[in-house]
């Protein structure tokens, strides 16, 4: 199949979300150094960054799976019979 | 065509009228078993369905007045017991029964069918909560199984780009209803299991008949899903149908709009929750730093830390003031040095001949200059004097009496004539009067005329 992934490339969006929970949960402990705490806002801007920018270029694609032969499918774009 | 008299020839309405008639007095009063099938309820209240068996079916009606009586949910596929009549509905000439009442008798042959394919699948623990699978929080890649035509995917992708699911869908275009919709179902799922980057699968059709959801509840479609490698959402029907594919999809959507809804809802949550989190995030580092801030503020007016400070102010002026005496101290010391050096280089240079040499020339420059300046001196005072001399001099001079009348007589040499023995007859003599001279010779001399006289 086309196009594996390809157009996430490498972030993974759980993965984000989950070390920003992280790094917000041990900001609200509030036990860090200041050094430490400003090290993890600035990790945690750039993820929220980098999530947004994926955000902002991801749309819905939509295609129509046609059966080429058997186990071998190719794609067309969708559009709606009537 | 034959002679007809004229009162023998009905007019349609008369037939139907009379058909009516007839058929309203002998089956006002009757019961009837059937199975019911394409059932509709109006807006207006009433029921319209089939009662069929497996022969034969008849139209329906259930008026709102008996339909508002009945204890149970009227639907395709249940076997009723009727009590009402028969009659025609004279516009069209169509007969059906209007029940006045109704109450279920067992099931149908779908009904049945249903149940025990239920029953089956239940034993082999199918439906169990343990099987459901979660779905995927934010699937990138997913399958669509279901009518390319029709409302149900014209509803899912506008549910699915309304909730900005950031997802790629692959549609695999099915029948959903009649003969062999069920096995191109089941085929659809198994493909789509074979496609590694899709995470889930919807199932969906819009709303229709009990039988034309059907093919939902065959074995094969419910085997399919029970295998499918990834997570399956059913959404068929509406709200109230409830087919085998719904009890063994990992979730059961309402409708197929319900179902993408829940599929893009991860999505939806993605995003409110990044958003909250950068919020969080800045709050947090924000309330951080201030309570840093606000603790060095406290620390600082601490008394502890006010002793600290003072000592420290202390500390900085004591320090001051040692700088201030070594630097005195060093001063005085380079200078003395400085003093002695100097002295000792000015002894050094007394036994320097070539500097001895200097220092007389030097001091005999001194001398001279000082000799100059005396001497100046000296004149400007004997200027001075003569100056003041001379005009007591003026004071006295002879040529002042002069202009008094007084002459001076002279001889020629210049010198004054005081006495006249010192004049013989003849001598030339200058006289000098105040504005002039005048040159003159003795006619005569006379001794002793003027004082002595």
């Amino acid at each position: 199949m086309a196009g594996k992934n390809s157009d996430v490339e490498s972030i993974d969006f759980e993965q984000a979300l989950t070390e920003l929970e992280k790094i917000v949960k041990e900001l609200e402990a509030g036990s860090l150094s200041l050094e430490k705490s400003l090290e993890l806002f600035e990790r945690g801007v750039k993820l929220a960054r980098l999530c947004k920018e994926k955000l902002a270029v991801a749309e819905l694609k939509v295609s129509k799976l046609i059966k080429e032969k058997e186990g071998v499918f190719a794609e067309e774009p969708f559009k709606a019979e009537d | 065509m034959a002679a007809v008299p004229a009162n023998k020839i009905y007019t349609v309405y008369q037939i139907n009228k009379m058909v009516d008639d007839r058929l309203r007095s002998e089956f006002s009063d009757i019961w009837v078993v059937g199975e019911v099938s394409n059932f509709k309820a109006y807006p207006s209240g009433h029921l319209y369905f089939a009662l069929k068996d497996e022969r034969s079916q008849i139209p329906a009606v259930c008026f709102r007045e008996a339909a508002q009586r009945l204890k149970f949910q009227l639907k395709d596929g249940d076997l009723i017991i009727g009590h009402g009549r028969v009659e025609v509905y004279v516009p069209n000439g169509r007969y059906q029964l209007i029940l006045d009442t109704i109450e279920p008798k067992g099931l149908g042959a779908l009904q049945r069918a249903f149940e025990e394919l239920k029953r089956k699948l239940e034993r082999e623990g199918l439906f169990k909560p343990e099987r459901k699978r979660p779905l995927p929080k934010l699937p990138q890649t997913i399958g669509i199984i279901t009518s390319p035509a029709g409302a149900a995917i014209h509803d899912m992708l506008r549910t699915l780009q309304l909730h900005r699911a950031h997802l790629k869908v692959l549609i695999y275009p099915v029948q959903v209803q009649g003969e062999g919709a069920a096995e191109q179902i089941a085929q659809a799922i198994w493909e789509m299991n074979t496609l590694e980057n899709v995470e889930l699968l919807i199932v969906g059709r819009g709303g229709g008949s009990w039988e034309d959801l059907w093919p939902f509840n065959e074995e094969v479609v419910a085997r399919a899903i029970a295998s499918s490698r990834v997570p399956v959402v059913t959404g068929i029907g509406h709200e109230v149908d409830w087919t085998i594919a719904d009890f063994v999809a990992d979730v059961r959507a309402a409708t197929p709009t319900a179902a993408a809804t829940l599929v893009a809802r991860g999505w939806e949550e993605f995003e409110k929750r990044l958003d909250d989190l950068w919020v969080e995030m800045k709050q947090r580092v924000q309330e951080f730093i201030f309570d840093q801030e606000r603790s060095v503020d406290v620390l600082i007016k601490h008394r502890g830390f006010e002793n600290v400070s003072r000592r420290l102010s202390e500390a900085r002026y004591q320090t001051e003031l040692l700088a201030e005496m070594l630097n005195r101290a060093l001063n005085q010391k380079v200078n003395l040095g400085y003093q002695k050096l100097n002295s000792v280089v000015e002894r050094l240079n007394r036994q320097n001949p070539v500097a001895r040499v200097m220092h007389w020339r030097v001091l005999l420059e001194t001398f001279s200059s000082r000799l100059e300046k005396g001497f100046i001196n000296a004149k400007n005072k004997i200027d001075a004097r003569l100056t003041k001399a001379a005009a007591s001099l003026d004071a006295l001079s002879p040529l002042a009496q002069l202009a008094r009348g007084y002459a001076i007589c002279q001889k020629p040499d210049g010198s004054v004539v005081v006495s006249v023995d010192n004049i013989r007859l003849g001598d030339e003599v200058v006289v000098r009067i105040v504005d002039g001279s005048l040159d003159c010779q003795v006619k005569d001399i006379m001794k002793g005329v003027n004082g002595g006289g």
